[in-house]
């Protein structure tokens, strides 16, 4: 009796086990797949698309930032009396009567009708309850101050895909920070479509875009643009440009060219406009070099301020070039203050010989001249210096006021700002921070590239600029009562060979208060008519815009 | 009774109850997607209306509008210094 017992016995553990290996089979071994295929049924999946970052001023206003639109689709299958739905539509939609009835009659279950939808326009096309029509939520980029800055923050445009793309400036430079993270979430819903809280939901994983504060100040910015146009028509300049720089942090302050685009409608704009030429336009600055190249040359102690000049009694001939004044007159014997204070070329010729070639190229290399400043923006161009070899006596002696040598503004008013700064060359940097989508800030801290010359050196320039600035030719266009270190550039422009004897780069570079600078700035004319000089079309715009930032700083005179 | 037999009622039981309150757990919170969506609908109906009076307070308060509607009032700039490009000819009398 007992082998039956245990026969029964048996039997059921037997029949257990394989209800227990067959629950086994679909609960574990096919999981995966039963819940995928229930997410089909139950499930919607949503691609959530990511909300791309700000790009924020540094009194934390939006220059650029990201507006609700709507893209307008159709189910033409569900749509019955197409005529009167396309004539319903055609009174909201951008879209004409024939584009919209080739839609509605393709054979889809879906059909983009038009993007870019605002808000205002959704509410009107819902109020007609319209069958078969349906709106899908997207992000497009806006700009509150429409046009300002706009080389400097570039533009949102698409790629090949058609997914969203920066390109230029910031956008471009920043274009995996500001776009953040596309993600999918999955919800579940009942017989009825009610949604149902089950562990098959997942939570998007969709991360927003990063925001970028910048160093730039608005109203600084606003009174540069409005500034540099008003300059741009005075003097019939073909264009224009003006970036200020604080010279303790290489912040960018202001950053304005003139004439520009507005990035919302890029595509209506020229392509020439999209590039920011105050970081990627080569140019010969001409007679804002100088402080550069005088600068190192105290620094090595090849001259002092007292040195005087032997070979500046008249034009100085070199490697079979004859090299004049601007204004072609001599100062026989002046000092290197003199030099500066009246532009003298033949004195920066004695200077730059001084120097000689290796000095110079160190010099120059440590100015940062003829190398990227690294700058925080996307389309960033340099010249390399000639290699040692290649240069002649003639070259040396043109490079020593500023011709002959091509340099971006950014390069030059870097290199002016380390004058400004004890000597110290800062990194050029556009954005302060970044702000995560959770609201952490992480802040970028300043960078000092090189140290081209001593503090004592700095300081000694500062006083030659600041005397150029008070007795130099643009004496009639500076600040009484405010000592501000300068110097005016009326560069030739190379053509063919040759120097346009009728046309020039006309330019002022300064910074201020001269003690404590709070902002070191470079004025560009490109072409002016009205006057070929820096010291008349430059320099006058220079002092006009120092006059409102020191009132804006709450600087006040220093009574020299 | 003796402990095994006790030890195996208690399991039982315990494994009952908890079966129990799981199933009474989930049938009360399965329903509350809805409300969880409800709730989820009018999150995104608050930060449409925020980002719609967003996009207004920028627009109106940027520099280029004050500056717009202030030369509309009639505000104007201050004249900009004059500047003699060149040297001019003194009359004699």
């Amino acid at each position: 009796m007992t082998w039956r017992y245990r026969l029964v016995f048996a039997s059921i553990v037997f029949f257990f086990l394989l209800i227990v290996v067959r629950l086994f089979y679909w609960q574990v071994v096919r999981a995966p797949e039963l819940s995928a295929l229930a997410q089909e049924q139950y499930g919607t999946a949503v691609n959530v698309q990511p909300q791309r970052g700000d790009i924020e001023t540094s009194d934390g206003f939006p220059l650029a930032t990201s507006q609700i639109t709507y893209l307008v689709f159709a189910n033409p299958k569900e749509i019955q009396n197409k005529n009167e739905e396309i004539l319903s539509l055609s009174k909201y939609l951008d879209v004409g009567v024939a584009s919209l009835s080739a839609d509605l009659a393709l054979d889809r279950f879906w059909v983009p009708l038009e993007s870019g939808v605002s808000i205002e326009v959704k509410s009107e096309i819902e109020k007609l309850n319209l069958p078969g029509i349906g709106f899908s939520q997207q992000y497009e980029r806006f700009y509150p101050e429409a046009s300002m800055a706009a080389q400097l923050l570039g533009f949102l445009g698409k790629d090949e895909q058609g997914n969203d793309k920066g390109y230029f400036g910031l956008e471009g430079y920043y274009d995996r920070l500001l776009s953040g993270k596309e993600g999918v979430a999955v919800q579940v819903h009942d017989a009825f479509g009610r949604p149902i809280l089950a562990s098959m939901n997942t939570t998007s994983n969709a991360t927003d875009g990063q925001n970028l504060i910048l160093n730039l100040n608005r109203s600084i910015q606003f009174l540069v643009e409005k500034k540099l146009k008003e300059g741009v028509e005075k003097y019939g300049a073909s264009s224009g440009m003006i970036g200020i720089m604080d010279p303790k942090t290489g912040g960018i302050l202001a950053m304005a060219s003139y004439p520009k685009f507005d990035p919302r409608d890029y595509q209506d704009y020229p392509e020439e406009l999209y590039m920011n030429p105050f970081i990627s336009d080569l140019y010969e600055p001409g007679s804002t070099f100088k402080p550069i190249v005088m600068s190192y040359a105290l620094n090595q102690n090849v001259i002092t301020p007292q040195t005087r000049c032997n070979i500046c009694s008249g034009p100085v001939e070199v490697g079979g070039y004859a090299i004049h004044t601007w204004n072609d007159k001599y100062f026989p014997g002046t000092d290197m203050i003199s030099v500066i204070q009246h532009s003298d070329n033949t004195g920066m010729v004695f200077v730059a010989q001084k120097l000689g070639l290796d000095n110079m190229l160190t010099g120059l290399g440590k100015f940062g001249i003829g190398s990227d400043t690294g700058i925080d923006l996307q389309g960033e161009a340099s010249a390399a210096l000639k290699p040692k070899d290649q240069w002649y006596a003639v070259d040396l002696a043109t490079t020593g006021f500023g011709q002959g040598i091509s340099v971006t503004p950014i390069e030059l008013l870097d290199a002016i700002a380390a004058i400004a700064n004890d000597g110290k060359r800062m990194q050029p940097e556009v954005v302060k921070a970044v702000e995560n989508p959770d609201g952490s800030i992480v802040g970028i801290p300043p960078k000092v590239l090189d140290q081209p010359i001593s503090p004592q050196t700095a300081k000694v320039m500062t006083e030659i600029m600041v005397n150029a600035v008070n007795k130099g030719e643009a004496s009639f266009a500076r600040l009484k009562g405010y000592r501000i270190a300068g110097k005016t550039g009326t560069a030739s422009i190379p053509i063919a060979g040759h120097y346009d004897p009728t046309q020039t780069i006309a330019s002022f570079v300064g910074f201020a208060p001269a003690d404590n600078p709070k902002f070191v700035m470079l004025v560009i004319l490109n072409r002016p008519t009205a006057s070929i000089y820096g010291a008349e079309t430059a320099a006058p715009i220079f002092f006009d815009i120092a006059k409102s930032l020191l009132e804006y700083y709450g600087i006040p005179p220093s009574g020299e | 009774m003796n402990k095994p037999v006790l030890l195996i009622f208690g399991l039982v039981v315990t494994i009952v109850a908890l079966a129990i309150i799981r199933t009474s757990i989930a049938n009360n919170i399965v329903t509350s997607g809805v409300v969880l969506a409800q709730i989820q609908e009018q999150s995104d109906q608050y930060k449409l209306e925020n980002s719609i009076l967003y996009e207004k307070l920028y627009a109106l308060s940027s520099l280029t509008n004050v500056a717009q509607k202030a030369y509309d009032l009639g505000y104007q700039d201050q004249a900009s210094d004059f500047v003699l490009g060149k040297q001019t000819v003194a009359l004699k009398q």
